[in-house]
């Protein structure tokens, strides 16, 4: 079984969404601070209605956020010869 | 860091404490009274009741929010690896004696007390490390 990892662009959107603090963040999708900070380092998978809340805080779809790689599509992207 | 690891800390140092103590204490009693005296050591471990105040220190977290999924989830698996470790106690305290001693032997039941005290420091203690663990022990990457 081939490691996997969620990767996402919220630290990004939120400097983009007027440079949106960690504690606004936190309390729009209706968590902590350190929750935010766990997922945004990769340490912390969300539920999938906690993905859903924070994408919609960002007035975007869950994959504009949030993107799950694998060794499997890793390789597979990378093409059968690799 | 929030009020869980605030706790989570005073009960590993206080655990930590009493523990350390009382190895001292019962080594320099067996040199200097031998060894059914040298037990009293185990005294220092009322130091570790002290972590049992610190609920009533540490007061709950500021904030709109102050416990979520991510905090059920470290309390969950904390809970379990704490209870994990009082069965392993349980049944080492339970093995070893029997093991070492065989069938037929005979204990005091003053034991009973202190298997059930250290089942319930191994309980605190484990948890509070697991709760640590999984938050992280700093502040580390803390900012907005």
């Amino acid at each position: 079984m081939g490691s996997n990892r969620l990767s996402n662009n919220i630290r990004r959107l939120r400097f983009d969404n007027g440079e949106m603090t960690q504690q606004q963040l936190a309390d729009k999708a209706g968590v902590t601070r350190q929750t935010i900070i766990a997922i945004e380092s990769g340490k912390y998978a969300p539920s999938l209605p906690l993905a859903f809340k924070i994408a919609r805080t960002f007035g975007k779809q869950i994959e504009d956020i949030f993107q799950y790689e694998d060794e499997d599509s890793q390789s597979s992207a990378a093409g059968p010869d690799a | 860091m929030n009020r869980a690891q605030k706790i989570a800390w005073s009960l590993v140092i206080a655990i930590s404490l009493g523990f350390i103590l009382s190895c001292i204490a019962i080594a320099i009693l067996y040199v200097k009274v031998g060894m059914p005296r040298a037990l009293a050591g185990f005294g220092f471990m009322g130091i570790a009741g002290l972590g049992g105040f610190s609920p009533l220190i540490f007061r709950k977290d500021t904030g709109k929010v102050t416990f979520d999924e991510r905090d059920k989830l470290i309390k969950r698996r904390a809970a379990l690896a704490g209870f994990g470790a009082s069965y392993l106690f349980v049944g080492l305290a339970c093995m070893i004696p029997f093991s070492i001693l065989g069938p037929k032997a005979t204990m005091s039941v003053i034991w009973l007390p202190n298997i059930f005290m250290g089942t319930g420091l191994s309980l605190f203690f484990v948890t509070s490390v697991a709760i640590l663990v999984q938050y992280g022990w700093t502040n580390k990457g803390e900012r907005s």
